[in-house]
């Protein structure tokens, strides 16, 4: 298990000699060992940017991010974080249990089979293990990649968008689904999404966030006990929270 | 059965027009290039002559893929060396076979010279068609290896190798003809034996049939290498 703790961060590219663009000032956030925090905003407002970063594909410009007192290259290195993006990102070529072995592999590690049939279990993919990804539905991929990100039990789970390009209904269903699976083993999490109604179903805070530069600019306790139910104490605090993002 | 017919009308034509002599004294009829591969004396030369121009080319090919593949691999890893060995690429592939096969000649031996025609041709075919198959991999995928923590030798064989087949058994397709031809061109410049040897003979000697069977036979070589490729191309992508 991990604590992320993000310091001050800016990010900023460059678009040509002169001109740079601001896609993050001044975050910070701290993520609690074992603790499910969304970060919510609307589109271009910059959270994949800091998702990118905490998943050290890119380096923040100023302020620092560590996982339990590292930068985030050290945690990935020892193949301890995992991640599901909007797009499954899962190898065509592949049949979903080679795509489930490929972290095992990428890590040196022998296949753990029975974790594989508990992955494939626990997302409902039995009998479907031959399967190629393009034999299976939106949902069912997305389950895949999810199941993936869990393969090595990491200590820190990234989730950008993981339901983004599903239907409603689906994406409701995947919602129930990631929080029975996040209940089985609660492991600290970070989600980008720009769904309030999924961000305030599945984690404990909600960091609202609004764009140019992107900046924090609520943090929100999600008071609900899980497993959750849309009350209407859950949708007065949806609209609350939607009416925060409107520009 | 309507492609048969199709073609068997075609071939009476052929021979039609050949026998009356309209087309001139250089277009032999089917029949009289039928009566070359049924003729023992013609056929082993011809068998022969085959083997050869196909080794040259089969050689050829595979010098050419492992060149092509290496280099490719080697620009793709190396951001360093990319522009540069593009442009080498380039300017090999820009020369002329005929320009460069003089220098073979007294380089190497002539012997060789098909198979380095065809090797250099089908170097710039596999080394295209390589480069741009590994860098077809969206960046997703790339970023999901990376996350799990693969470095960039693992990010190669996990995700940039398969991307890269379907386009390289596309530009083997081509590398098989491509292969062939240069083979044949390699001939031309004082080969012992092989099918260019007796194309250009048989020009020089007039004997028309026998220079139409040699040609024949280059054509099905070619097409049977590329069905094969095509089947290749479609059992792997």
């Amino acid at each position: 298990m991990a604590a992320i703790e993000i310091k001050e961060v800016s990010k900023s590219y460059t678009l040509n000699r002169k001109e740079s663009v601001l896609a993050l000032k001044g975050i910070s956030l701290t993520v609690a060992d074992g603790e499910f925090v969304a970060l919510l905003g609307p589109s271009g407002c910059g959270k994949s940017t800091l998702l990118h970063l905490v998943a050290a594909l890119d380096e923040p410009s100023g302020g620092s991010i560590l996982i339990d007192g590292k930068p985030p290259a050290v945690l990935r290195n020892q193949h301890r974080l995992g991640i599901a993006f909007q797009d499954h990102a899962l190898l065509p070529w592949l049949s979903v249990s080679a795509n489930l072995a490929l972290p095992f592999k990428i890590a040196g590690r022998p296949v753990d089979t029975s974790r594989l049939n508990y992955l494939i279990n626990l997302v409902g993919l039995q009998g479907f293990e031959q399967a190629r990804p393009s034999q299976l539905s939106g949902g069912m991929r997305q389950r895949v990649a999810i199941a993936r990100s869990l393969c090595l039990e990491p200590a820190l789970l990234l989730l950008d968008e993981p339901f983004g390009a599903l239907d409603a209904v689906t994406r409701r269903r995947m919602n129930i689904e990631l929080q029975r699976i996040w209940q089985e083993g609660k492991l600290t999490t970070l989600m980008v999404t720009h769904s309030v109604d999924e961000a305030l179903f599945l984690a404990d805070r909600v960091a609202v966030m609004s764009g140019r530069p992107g900046s924090i600019i609520k943090i929100v306790d999600v008071p609900f006990e899980r497993p959750r139910l849309r009350s209407e104490d859950f949708h007065k605090l949806a609209d609350d929270l939607t009416a925060l993002l409107e520009p | 059965m309507k492609k048969i017919l199709a073609q068997l009308f075609l071939l009476a034509a052929w021979e039609l027009i050949a026998r009356s002599g309209v087309a001139g004294l250089t277009v032999p009829t089917p029949v009289s290039i039928a009566q070359i591969y049924l003729e023992p004396r013609f056929a082993a030369l011809l068998y022969r002559s085959a083997l050869t121009t196909a080794g040259s080319a089969l050689l050829g090919l595979a010098i050419g893929i492992l060149l092509g593949t290496a280099t490719a691999l080697i620009s793709h890893t190396n951001a360093a060396l990319r522009p540069g060995l593009d442009r080498l690429a380039v300017t090999v592939n820009a020369i002329p076979a005929i320009a460069i096969a003089p220098i073979f000649v007294l380089l190497v031996s002539r012997d060789f010279t098909p198979t380095l025609l065809s090797a250099i041709a089908v170097f710039f075919l596999i080394y295209v068609a390589v480069s741009s198959g590994l860098h077809t991999p969206s960046s997703r995928l790339l970023d999901m290896l990376t996350t799990f923590g693969a470095g960039k030798w693992q990010r190669l064989l996990y995700i940039e190798l398969p991307s890269a087949l379907p386009s390289f058994l596309g530009g083997l397709k081509i590398s098989v003809t491509a292969a062939m031809i240069g083979a044949v061109v390699g001939e031309w410049f004082g080969a012992p034996t092989g099918l260019g040897i007796v194309i250009l003979n048989t020009m020089q000697n007039f004997q028309i049939p026998l220079m139409w069977a040699a040609v024949l036979l280059v054509a099905a070589i070619s097409l049977s290498g590329y069905g094969l490729a095509h089947l290749a191309e479609k059992r792997f992508s």
